[in-house]
């Protein structure tokens, strides 16, 4: 790659670079208050979370119901880890990412041979699993009473004769929050245009025809499961460190849902339009929780209003708000709307 | 000379349905074979069972590459793709969402290695590969006439530009036998003899050609031999001529009467 240079970028280079731009200096506006950074850092949490599950419907064209076990398992590790090991949280990234892929294996080896929707179901029954086994492994977990006192990060230069820097405040997770999104992004663009993406787009549109070129369905879709896995457990272990307590019911079914429609609202398969959907959908879930209580309706109604959007979406914009380029295209030009991965994921042989 | 795909005794059943009974011929390398018969006589069941998307009940495919033979019965399809077999299908499984270009280049997928983190570090390796894989799948497309076509959306090409790069797709593979189910099906005049010249060259490359036709110029233009089956059953081989005037081939085309008609 020669030099980078502002001119030779195309409009949506400059746009996205804009953006980069003011989402590093945003903590520096004195408008934005302490509220507002954690919704931001909250969303860019649920965009790792988003962008490590698009992997698995959005790539391959299998639907995973189950995404929340992933992060489930990330989060506990991280904070068990912390709290029983004082392990820094820099330790802890590469131990949540293998931790995950691991898990990602062990279910996905056995289970990936199914087709469609019975796969979309064992997904669905793991991340009870694990919702269960938070729930009643006291021993390890606290059960119900949750995982209190998880410690900070921290940068710890002391080995070095320098300061130990124990993260306060919204502003530190603020910009490692942002690392990790560029970090995750930057991998899935790689994945993308490589001949390990190539082959799980070629499962995605046709798996007899993928078969035929030689791929091993089963093989790469479990590189897929682990790592999409991988990057849940990655956000996991960040929450856990973020929020500095854990609880099972925040492992929810929900979650796994929350994010899917982040997906399928963005665009499925769209690295772009997926960052969109954990925009749209996690600032929405905020305004939801401001207005619903003023209008006398529990929180939890802001569920009905994602079901529907989801209707709506499906209805008028199936490929979501930012469509793969090809969909795009054949959108245009005023073919045949294209079917969600997901949908189709069921009815394929 | 021995032959590159030799079929022989080959039956498969789906429950009580007899696809197929016991069917042996023998393809040599840079042949031309004319797989014919009426519709449901079991063609692409041999097809898939060669392919390996289904397991033969009974019988043996033994395909020799440089003097090796393998039996590929019941093997698994992506080693029958690696071990040089390469297939098109009688409705186009083409993948729709991605660009021309793409499409064969996950055709020449099974010939290269890189994966995950040669992808994300972006190796030395994996770079030379992925110029190698644009390069050559760029000389696949302009082969059957696709050149330059690389960037279009492979659902939004016109049917007969489909078939091709199909076409393109598997021999991308490096197949040294290419199955064919039903090129020309949709074709008008002009297309099929394109197809058919396209054919000619292929077989120039050093691949031999299992083809499933119903359009007999296309089968008659090409093949060196012609196997007809009928009923799940061997019914005849021979040079396209002959097998064109047999009596049994008509009758099971067209009924008893017409034999004796013509």
């Amino acid at each position: 790659m020669g030099r980078l240079r502002i001119q030779q970028l195309s409009r949506g280079g400059k746009i996205r670079i804009g953006l980069l731009i003011l989402v590093l200096i945003l903590p520096l506006f004195p408008f934005i208050s302490d509220y507002a950074l954690h919704i931001a850092i909250l969303i860019f949490m649920y965009m790792i979370l988003a962008l490590g599950l698009n992997i698995v419907p959005g790539f391959n064209g299998l639907l995973d119901l189950g995404y929340v076990g992933f992060y489930g398992i990330g989060a506990y590790t991280s904070g068990l880890l912390t709290i029983h090991f004082g392990l820094s949280y820099w330790l802890i990234i590469p131990i949540a990412f293998l931790n995950g892929a691991l898990w990602g294996v062990l279910l996905g080896a056995p289970t990936l041979r199914l087709t469609g929707d019975y796969f979309a179901i064992v997904t669905f029954g793991f991340s009870e699993l694990v919702v269960l086994f938070l729930t009643n492994e006291i021993w390890l977990t606290r059960g119900p009473l949750g995982l209190p006192g998880i410690a900070p990060p921290s940068i710890d230069l002391s080995w070095l004769g320098g300061p130990k820097w124990e993260f306060a405040g919204e502003v530190p997770y603020y910009y490692l929050a942002i690392l990790m999104v560029l970090v995750t992004v930057f991998v899935m663009y790689r994945i993308q245009d490589s001949r390990l993406g190539r082959a799980w787009f070629a499962i995605r549109d046709d798996e007899i025809a993928a078969v035929s070129c030689g791929i091993n369905l089963l093989h790469y879709k479990v590189i897929a499961f682990a790592i999409s896995a991988a990057f849940g457990a990655v956000a996991g272990s960040f929450f856990a460190r973020w929020v500095t307590f854990l609880s099972p019911d925040m492992f929810k079914f929900w979650e796994s849902f929350l994010v899917l429609c982040m997906i399928v609202l963005g665009g499925m398969g769209n690295i772009w339009g997926v960052m969109v959907g954990a925009v749209v959908l996690v600032s929405l879930s905020e305004i939801l929780r401001e207005i619903l209580p003023l209008l006398g309706l529990p929180v939890e109604v802001r569920f009905l209003v994602f079901g529907l959007i989801m209707v709506i979406m499906m209805r008028f914009r199936p490929a979501g708000l930012m469509p793969i380029p090809a969909v795009a295209a054949k959108m245009k030009a005023g073919q045949v709307k294209r079917k969600p991965a997901v949908a189709t994921a069921g009815s394929k042989k | 000379m021995t032959p590159i795909l030799e079929i022989s005794g080959l039956s498969k059943n789906f429950g009580g349905l007899k696809a197929l009974q016991n069917i042996s011929f023998r393809i040599n390398p840079d042949e031309i074979i004319g797989l014919i018969g009426p519709n449901g006589a079991g063609k692409t069941t041999l097809f898939n069972c060669v392919a390996g998307v289904e397991k033969p009940s009974l019988g043996k495919v033994t395909f020799t590459k440089d003097g090796q033979a393998t039996s590929i019965g019941g093997r698994k399809p992506e080693t029958v793709t690696l071990l040089g077999i390469a297939r098109t299908f009688q409705n186009i499984r083409l993948f729709d969402n991605l660009t021309v270009l793409d499409n064969v280049k996950i055709g020449r997928h099974c010939r290269y290695k890189s994966s995950i983190f040669g992808a994300v570090t972006r190796s030395r390796s994996q770079q030379a590969e992925e110029k190698a894989i644009a390069e050559t799948a760029e000389e696949f497309l302009a082969f059957v006439g696709l050149k330059g076509r690389g960037g279009e959306i492979a659902s939004s090409m016109p049917y007969g530009d489909q078939r091709r790069l199909e076409i393109a797709r598997a021999l991308a593979t490096e197949p040294r036998l290419l199955m064919l189910d039903e090129p020309a099906a949709g074709m008008n005049p002009m297309e099929s003899r394109e197809l058919m010249d396209l054919i000619e060259r292929i077989r120039k490359k050093g691949v031999a050609i299992l083809l499933i036709e119903h359009d007999m110029k296309v089968v008659m233009g090409v093949c060196d031999r012609v196997v007809v089956i009928n009923h799940g059953e061997w019914l005849t081989e021979g040079k396209p001529k002959d097998v064109q005037n047999d009596p049994k081939v008509i009758e099971a085309y067209l009924g008893s009467g017409a034999a004796n008609a013509a």
